[in-house]
């Protein structure tokens, strides 16, 4: 599948206009999306991994064609890939509340603020399950350094992943765990394009960075944002399932445009730095 | 008969010139008037305006100055001419009479012709009628009949105005003689307030659970179009630019 894709960053104070021009063109109230992404990198040379791969009992639910895209995508070479977890604003600890997840002895070191005696449980009914967290593994390959440079291209896969924690299968597939952050935003769509108005959030600082995806989510109003005044990155994007049709790439680059043309006098958007978007890994 | 000079043919060649520049001005006023919506703006049509009569002065110069080689020349086909596959354009060539809609113009033109050359002069009114005035340029009027003209301006105004009931798109006397048969000269329909009034009334209850819409706004042209956003009193520009978010959001380089 091919994407094509257009940014632009928005200014925390044109935030709020913004998503009411873009809810009255696409006659569609926001959806709000919060999204746990975990950043993996590859560390093994593409080939040496043997048969053994380990932790891939969960994936047999998953349909072999599935399994068998997934297989190529991670063994083609060298790539940062993401994992991409939706979750809810009930995910997060209640602000005041001294809430921990049910595996407290899981409990990161650096989570100070969440402390591991936890007296309210009762009192609260939603708990954040990171056993029951879906993944969804996102590849992205490094845009195509094309002559059409109005509009960034690049190649795309997804695929799901087991429930849960997902480190060590993907260990195991070749990929080490390097950062994760939270993205806050809101999704429109306007006919094939999608809109998301988002912005990056990082969990709050700890001396010791760490090595593994969180078990457990601090309050919402403890994240920072990673652009300290707050703004927003606009981006439109269509996928196209075939991406070797030059007709329908065309007309999806059209739509693109178009748009751009619409919001000309709200923002500009313009494609992204190539290799600001490069996933591979050196 | 003797053939054309190349002195001549340049005569003609020139009328060609300048008749082809007025009917160009002229097709770009009719179609900007066609397909300009909203219209073109008045100074854009009087600058075309001005175009058109610089042009049409300038035809009726060079007509008049080779006045007697136009009138005398005929033009008659050559051996050579095609006549069997461009039979039509040979036949316009030969007529002697003009089109019939344009002996129409002709003759309407010499009649607004003689009656500009022999102005009614009708001041036998007391009070100078400004319209006559305009028309005749060529008289100007006097100190104190530009000062009864003033003075009796506002009052006679003044009286026609009470006469009507202002407020709606049409007079009484348009209203009595059926407002279908008035030719407004615009494209939208004007409402008949008295009519209507009610239903506006309800349209505007309906309209008060509704949003407003800001800030966006039908392009002329089709689709729509946003304001450019209002200047903010706290305008916070981002510190880290659009593409360091963006190699963050991939490989979690630390911007």
């Amino acid at each position: 599948m091919h994407e094509l894709l257009l940014f632009a960053s928005v200014p925390v104070h044109q935030h709020h206009g913004l998503l009411q021009q873009l809810a009255g063109l696409t006659a569609m109230q926001p959806r709000h999306a919060l999204e746990r992404r975990l950043i993996f990198k590859a560390f093994r040379k593409p080939g040496l991994i043997t048969g053994r791969v380990g932790g891939s009992q969960d994936l047999q639910q998953a349909s072999a064609g599935d399994l068998q895209r997934v297989n190529k995508m991670l063994n083609g070479g060298m790539f940062y890939t993401q994992v991409v977890g939706p979750v809810s604003e009930n995910d997060f600890a209640p602000k005041s509340a001294t809430v921990s997840a049910p595996d407290a002895d899981a409990q990161m070191a650096g989570m100070d603020d969440v402390k591991p005696s936890a007296p309210a449980q009762s009192d609260v009914t939603h708990v954040y399950d990171y056993d029951q967290q879906t993944w969804k593994l996102e590849f992205r390959d490094i845009p195509e350094a094309a002559t059409r440079s109005a509009i960034t291209t690049r190649v795309m896969a997804s695929a799901a992943l087991p429930r849960g924690d997902i480190e060590p299968s993907m260990n195991a597939w070749g990929y080490g765990f390097v950062t994760e952050y939270l993205v806050e935003g809101d999704v429109f769509i306007h006919n094939d394009i999608v809109i998301f108005l988002h912005r990056v959030l990082h969990y709050p600082t700890s001396e010791k960075e760490p090595r593994e995806p969180r078990r457990s989510l601090p309050s919402l109003n403890k994240m920072a944002p990673l652009e300290k005044t707050g703004s927003y990155v606009l981006q439109a994007s269509i996928t196209v399932q075939d991406g070797s049709n030059q007709e329908t790439m065309k007309t999806a680059s059209q739509h693109l445009l178009g748009l751009r043309e619409q919001l000309k006098s709200a923002v500009r958007l313009e494609p992204a730095d190539r290799l600001s978007l490069d996933t591979r890994a050196k | 008969m003797a053939p054309l000079t190349s002195e001549e043919y340049k005569v003609l060649e020139q009328s060609r010139q300048r008749l082809v520049q007025l009917t160009r001005s002229l097709g770009s006023l009719v179609s900007s008037l066609e397909q300009g919506d909203p219209l073109p703006p008045w100074s854009s049509l009087q600058s075309q305006a001005s175009i058109i009569s610089n042009n049409l002065i300038s035809v009726t110069e060079h007509l008049s100055d080779h006045r007697d080689l136009l009138s005398s020349i005929v033009a008659y086909p050559g051996p050579e001419y095609p006549g069997r596959t461009q039979e039509a354009m040979l036949q316009q060539l030969l007529r002697t009479k003009l089109d019939p809609r344009v002996e129409d113009w002709v003759a309407r033109g010499r009649t607004a012709g003689t009656e500009s050359s022999h102005p009614a002069l009708d001041f036998s009114r007391t009070i100078p009628n400004p319209s006559t005035a305009a028309n005749t340029t060529a008289k100007q009027l006097s100190e104190s009949e530009l000062k009864d003209l003033w003075e009796w301006a506002p009052i006679e105004a003044n009286q026609e105005a009470r006469q009507r009931n202002w407020g709606g798109n049409y007079t009484l006397e348009e209203r009595e003689a059926g407002i279908q048969n008035v030719v407004t000269g615009l494209r939208r329909q004007l409402e008949d307030d008295d009519a209507s009034e009610d239903e506006e009334e309800d349209e505007e209850d309906d309209g008060e659970d509704e949003m407003e819409i800001v800030g966006v706004h039908r392009k002329s042209g089709g689709g729509l179009e946003f304001d450019i956003a209002p200047h903010h009193a706290r305008a916070v520009h981002p510190v880290v630019p659009l593409d360091k978010i963006l190699r963050y959001m991939t490989t979690g380089h630390m911007p």
